[in-house]
């Protein structure tokens, strides 16, 4: 919200700074995201045009004789055709300051020109929301006064922004009632007493009938005598530095009093009110209302509407409606200053996708009290233009107190960390308007006062104290927290993965987790691209090293789901890998599928202290061939494998890419490896070479060795691979190291002859094994 | 023995002027075969012994031993110049020292995740556990839980993504409030980092997918001040001892009393205004402070609802933006360089 400093000081004494105000607000919880400073303008002042002639040497132009008070005159030229004789304006001096320009006395076609009249764009208003040409202000302006003094134009406009529990500070007086309550100064209210005391011509008392539930009071009032013209010139500035656009004196009168109290209003023309009297209903389903933004809207029975005997008049709390609308031939008006339920305002803003600064107000739910004071407030400043005002009268249920609640001092203490005594406490909150009766010694009654909504528990009251003490007086306090069973393990987990990948050479990335693909679709997606939730990391993570085009060894951890019968299932996945330059390899060989099967044992030895198995599999986007399935302790934990080179294609890859997903849950806890103590004789070892069939795999072949041999054998790891035309079709040569040792005795030469015999017999009878050696 | 003297004389001589010759250890080491060896020459030599009168014969062995120990020194004191030219030849060359380095693949976690971490390790210091929970997560642990009924203002204020009526892709990670509250009973000490989502329009302060660090202390006894005291020392764990932090009222609807927290800029160090810049700190506007997030004392609707009397237990929350706070502490320009972790990105801040 846009406050000039200038309107909160006619309610509240404050320090000269605007800064100083702005973090004020801020600490009571308003921070101001701006503070926009007006340029500086000096040396303006009013006039009244007393003579206004013809420029004897040019046509365009006339010379006015202006008089700005103290019997001084001024001999303006001006090029100006909206001025007249008798106009009260605004006259910048003879070096006077304006935004760019200094006034100096200059000669218009032979005549001396005293200074300026000028518009208001000069005075670095929005020029397009005031009248073209010279600003026209009031006779009742006195003459020779200060321009910028008179209608604040040098205040500070601070940028406000307002919780949504407190739209009663989305007024001028809710701002400054706060400031006031912070600074313990007074707060120095309007005419809050409705002037209106007659009674209406007979047959025109305005009746309101209430059918909603949602419309809790209605205060309407029969207003007379108002021709529509521009407001005067304080309002019109003032509103403009609000950042509201002037429009007429009645449209500017009601939102001067939404932006000074709060409560925002309506006024029908009453001649527009058929039958006499307003019903405030649901809309009939398909009924239209053209709105005063032109637009034609069809609603539904969820809108709430004001409307005469025949047709909707005005979207309650929202916007006004085109036949209703007070023009130029309007005489006669009849204002309304309701409550209605916020839920269903903000129901029908969204379902109309039209947002108001009456509808940002009425959404928060206002007090049901701040109708009065709209209508006391708006009747107060038509009585001043001159209107005729008949009494008001309220529909719908009476204002209510709220219910006063229980606040004991200890709370204070119990929940703030800050002693304070009760008379401490009960200042702050009467500061805040609360009504505040000590019913035991350290028992509070403290009664909210009715604008204040928010306020409906003893923690509500608290913070309310806090506020006004200051949150900076709460001293910092480190705590000791008792021991508790809750567990850090998932976490612990992750991290431990994290860091091992780091050590093995991994850097983590983060990729998105809303993807173009995918089993689980999002409702509402901010675009195609990013309509379903991802089943994999892989998918990411090729698009990762596509578009970064050196080799690259990464890793990412995340969550994954998939749409099953049961519902959504969301699971952990870590998936790492690399891409990297092709090797000069025979297609049975592939040394990075190597290095990423490495990575991925030493991970999971690192991280469950178990050694995982690997075999051959298939899985969708993997190579065919080049794909092993993980376990450890016989259960599957992932896969790993070179990305298919067709989908790699596809991927704009420039490199083969190999990866290894990991399903984190099925990761067992840590399982420490206890020591086991060397053989203190020497081992020995002989190399075995082996021809089988190409699809006996080098894991069961060093199996079936360390079977055949028990626990002679502490050793066994093929070494080497081999196939070509001197093998054979369909074969291939194995080398194998097979170490032999005993704990009890130096292995002599006859037994270690006897275990070789054993072991290539079983590798003979396992694989149908040619052995070469 | 005159004879086997000048033949054993005429041998040294020979050795000498063979061992001048080589010019290496390969060479020196036939030299040494030729002549000491087992059948070298002085072995030819002490042979002749066996023809020489008993009478002489020690007297005989004395000189070839003198003469054999003669030319060992010899033979040594040739390896050892050998050596020492090898010495010298080595130790002549001499390198670029700044000609630009070799180095293996490092790996790296992400600042996300390094924040994250430093983050619980302060907590964990102090007692506090650390749990992870779902992204997707029914509107009951997001809102209703929370205090914040279908009909609240303050659900719009959490623009999410829905999978269906009930299901959204969690907006912050104060689910993890409820989760732990109800399956554990007082006290509870968590941190609960996590990914999140909301349908922000992305720029550079804005992802639609982030992390949050959520924390929660709930115990008799435990009062804004302690929120302070630890968030204060949060913040000088993750930027420094120096750094302030300054607490202001806000609203949630799940705390009570509110509050938004700022720490001190640690780019201009509080004073919003960077020598570089004449438009003052751009990485606080010029305030001097950063925003981290919300925090506040639990609202006893929430106790409530996880079967807490508030009248005995009290406690606060806090959630921060992870991203945000790795702005700050990493001087980045752009949030969104966070999720594209580009290469140099991740090896500057690794």
């Amino acid at each position: 919200m846009r406050v000039p400093v200038s309107w909160l000081r006619e309610f509240v004494t404050l320090p000269p700074d605007a800064q100083t105000i702005a973090d004020r607000l801020a600490t009571l919880g308003f921070p101001v995201a701006e503070i926009e400073r007006r340029p500086t303008i000096t040396g303006v002042i009013t006039g009244r045009i007393a003579d206004l002639q013809k420029h004897p040497n040019a046509d365009r132009l006339q010379v006015a004789q202006v008089d700005v008070g103290d019997d001084a005159w001024l001999t303006i030229a001006t090029a100006a055709t909206n001025v007249a004789a008798g106009q009260t304006i605004a006259v910048a001096t003879i070096g006077a300051q304006l935004p760019g320009l200094t006034i100096a006395p200059r000669t218009m076609r032979g005549v001396a020109s005293q200074g300026m009249m000028i518009s208001a764009e000069e005075l670095a208003l929005p020029g397009d929301w005031f009248e073209d040409g010279i600003m026209q202000l009031e006779s009742s302006c006195a003459l020779g006064a200060d321009v910028v003094d008179l209608f604040g134009l040098d205040t500070a406009v601070l940028d406000v922004e307002i919780t949504t529990n407190r739209p009663d500070a989305m007024s001028i007086i809710g701002l400054a009632r706060e400031l006031a309550a912070s600074y313990g100064s007074g707060l120095r209210l309007p005419e809050i007493v409705n002037p209106g005391r007659a009674a209406e011509p007979p047959g025109e008392e305005p009746d309101v009938l209430i059918e909603s539930h949602d419309c809790y009071r209605f205060v309407s009032q029969r207003i007379d005598g108002v021709g529509v013209a521009p407001a005067p010139a304080w309002m019109r500035v003032r509103l403009a530095l609000s950042g509201q656009r002037p429009i007429n004196n009645l449209v500017d009168v009601s939102n001067y009093v939404m932006l000074e109290t709060g409560q925002p209003l309506h006024f029908y023309d009453a001649r527009a009110i058929r039958g006499g009297r307003l019903i405030v209903r649901s809309a009939h389903d398909g009924e239209q209302i053209v709105t005063l933004d032109g637009v034609t809207r069809t609603l539904s029975s969820a809108a709430l509407v004001v409307a005469d005997d025949e047709r909707a008049l005005c979207l309650a709390g929202l916007m006004g409606g085109a036949v209703s609308e007070v023009g130029p031939a309007t005489t006669a008006i009849v204002l309304e200053a309701a409550n209605f339920n916020g839920a269903r305002v903000r129901r029908m803003s969204n379902a109309l996708a039209l947002r108001t600064e009456a509808s940002a107000r009425h959404e928060k739910s206002l007090a049901p009290a701040l109708t009065d004071l709209g209508a006391a407030r708006a009747a107060a400043l038509l009585r001043d233009l001159g209107a005729t005002l008949y009494e008001p009268h309220a529909f719908g249920g009476p204002v209510t107190r709220a219910a006063a609640i229980a606040l004991k001092v200890a709370d204070v203490q119990r929940l703030l960390g800050m002693s304070l005594h009760a008379q401490q406490i009960e200042r702050h909150l009467a500061a805040l308007g609360c009504e505040v009766e000590r019913v035991e010694p350290e028992v509070l009654a403290v009664t909210p006062p009715a604008w204040r909504r928010d306020l409906t528990i003893a923690a509500d009251l608290i913070e309310e104290v806090a506020r006004i003490e200051g949150y900076e007086r709460i001293p910092l306090v480190v705590p000791s927290v008792a021991p508790h069973e809750i567990s850090s393990a998932a976490f612990a987990l992750e991290s431990r993965i994290a860091r091992a990948l780091e050590g093995l050479g991994y850097r983590e990335i983060i990729t998105q987790s809303l993807r173009g693909a995918g089993s689980v679709e999002v409702r509402n997606p901010l675009s195609d691209e990013q309509r379903f939730l991802r089943d994999s990391l892989v998918p990411g993570i090729i698009e990762y090293l596509a578009e970064n085009a050196s080799p690259a060894r990464i890793f990412e951890t995340g969550e994954v789901f998939r749409d099953e019968q049961s519902g959504l299932v969301e699971q952990s996945l870590l998936t790492f890998g690399f891409s990297a330059d092709p090797l000069d390899e025979p297609p049975w060989r592939d040394s990075h599928f190597l290095a990423l099967k490495g990575d991925c044992e030493q991970l999971l030895r690192k991280i469950t202290g178990r050694d995982a198995e690997m075999k051959r599999t298939t899985q969708s986007g993997f190579h065919p061939g080049k794909t092993a399935l993980v376990t450890l302790d016989e259960r599957e934990v992932g896969h790993l494998g070179r990305i298919d080179p067709r989908l790699a294609k596809a991927s704009d890859l420039q490199r083969p890419a190999y990866l290894c997903v990991v399903k984190i849950a099925s990761l067992r806890a840590y399982e420490t490896p206890r020591y086991r103590v060397p053989s203190k004789y020497p081992s020995t070892y002989c190399d075995v070479a082996l021809v089988v069939d190409i699809d006996v795999a080098a894991r069961d072949v060093e199996r079936a060795i360390v079977a055949a041999l028990g626990s002679l054998c502490t050793g066994a790891t093929v070494f080497d691979e081999y196939r070509g035309p001197q093998i054979g079709q369909g074969r291939k040569s194995l080398a194998a190291r097979v170490t032999l040792q005993r704990f009890d005795a130096t292995i002599t030469d006859e037994e270690a002859d006897a275990a070789v015999s054993l072991l290539l017999d079983a590798l003979r009878n396992e694989f149908g094994a040619e052995i070469r050696t | 023995m005159t004879e086997l003297a000048s033949r054993l004389d005429d041998v040294a001589q020979r050795f000498a002027a063979a061992v001048d010759r080589a010019n290496d250890e390969q060479a020196l080491e036939s030299v040494r075969v030729a002549y000491l060896g087992r059948n070298g020459e002085v072995t030819t030599v002490r042979r002749a012994i066996g023809t020489l009168p008993h009478t002489e014969r020690p007297e005989a062995g004395k000189v070839i031993n003198d003469a054999v120990a003669a030319m060992e020194r010899r033979l040594q004191a040739a390896y050892e110049q050998l050596e020492s030219r090898r010495f010298d030849a080595e130790l002549a060359a001499s390198i670029d020292v700044t000609f630009p380095s070799i180095r293996r693949p490092v790996g790296s976690i992400h600042p996300v995740r390094r924040i994250i971490d430093d983050s619980c390790a302060y907590f964990m210091r102090h007692g506090f556990a650390v749990v992870t929970g779902p992204e997707a997560e029914p509107d009951y642990y997001n809102f209703d839980a929370l205090n914040i009924p279908s009909d609240h203002p303050a659900r719009e204020g959490f623009d999410s993504f829905w999978i269906s009526d009930t299901l959204l892709l969690r907006p912050h990670t104060s689910p993890m409030q409820i989760r732990t509250m109800q399956e554990h009973r007082p006290p509870i000490a968590i941190v609960a980092p996590g990914k999140c989502f909301r349908r922000d329009a992305v720029d550079a302060r804005h992802l639609f997918q982030f992390h949050q660090f959520e924390g929660l202390l709930v115990a008799e006894g435990i009062h804004f001040g302690h929120l302070k005291g630890m968030l204060t020392g949060l913040c000088r764990e993750l930027f420094g001892e120096q750094q302030n932090v300054r607490f202001r009222p806000s609203y949630f609807p799940f705390t009570e009393p509110s509050a938004e927290v700022d720490t001190t800029c640690p780019k201009c160090k509080g004073t919003g205004s960077l020598e570089s810049s004449p438009v003052g700190c751009n990485m606080c506007g010029g305030s001097g402070w950063i925003e981290l997030g919300g925090s506040g004392m639990v609202h006893p609707n929430v106790l409530r609802e996880v079967g807490y009397d508030p009248d005995r237990y009290s406690g606060w929350a806090f959630g921060f933006g992870v991203e945000r706070l790795g702005l700050a502490r990493y001087e980045v320009d752009d949030i969104r360089r966070f999720v594209k972790s580009d290469p140099d990105f991740l090896a500057q801040l690794s």
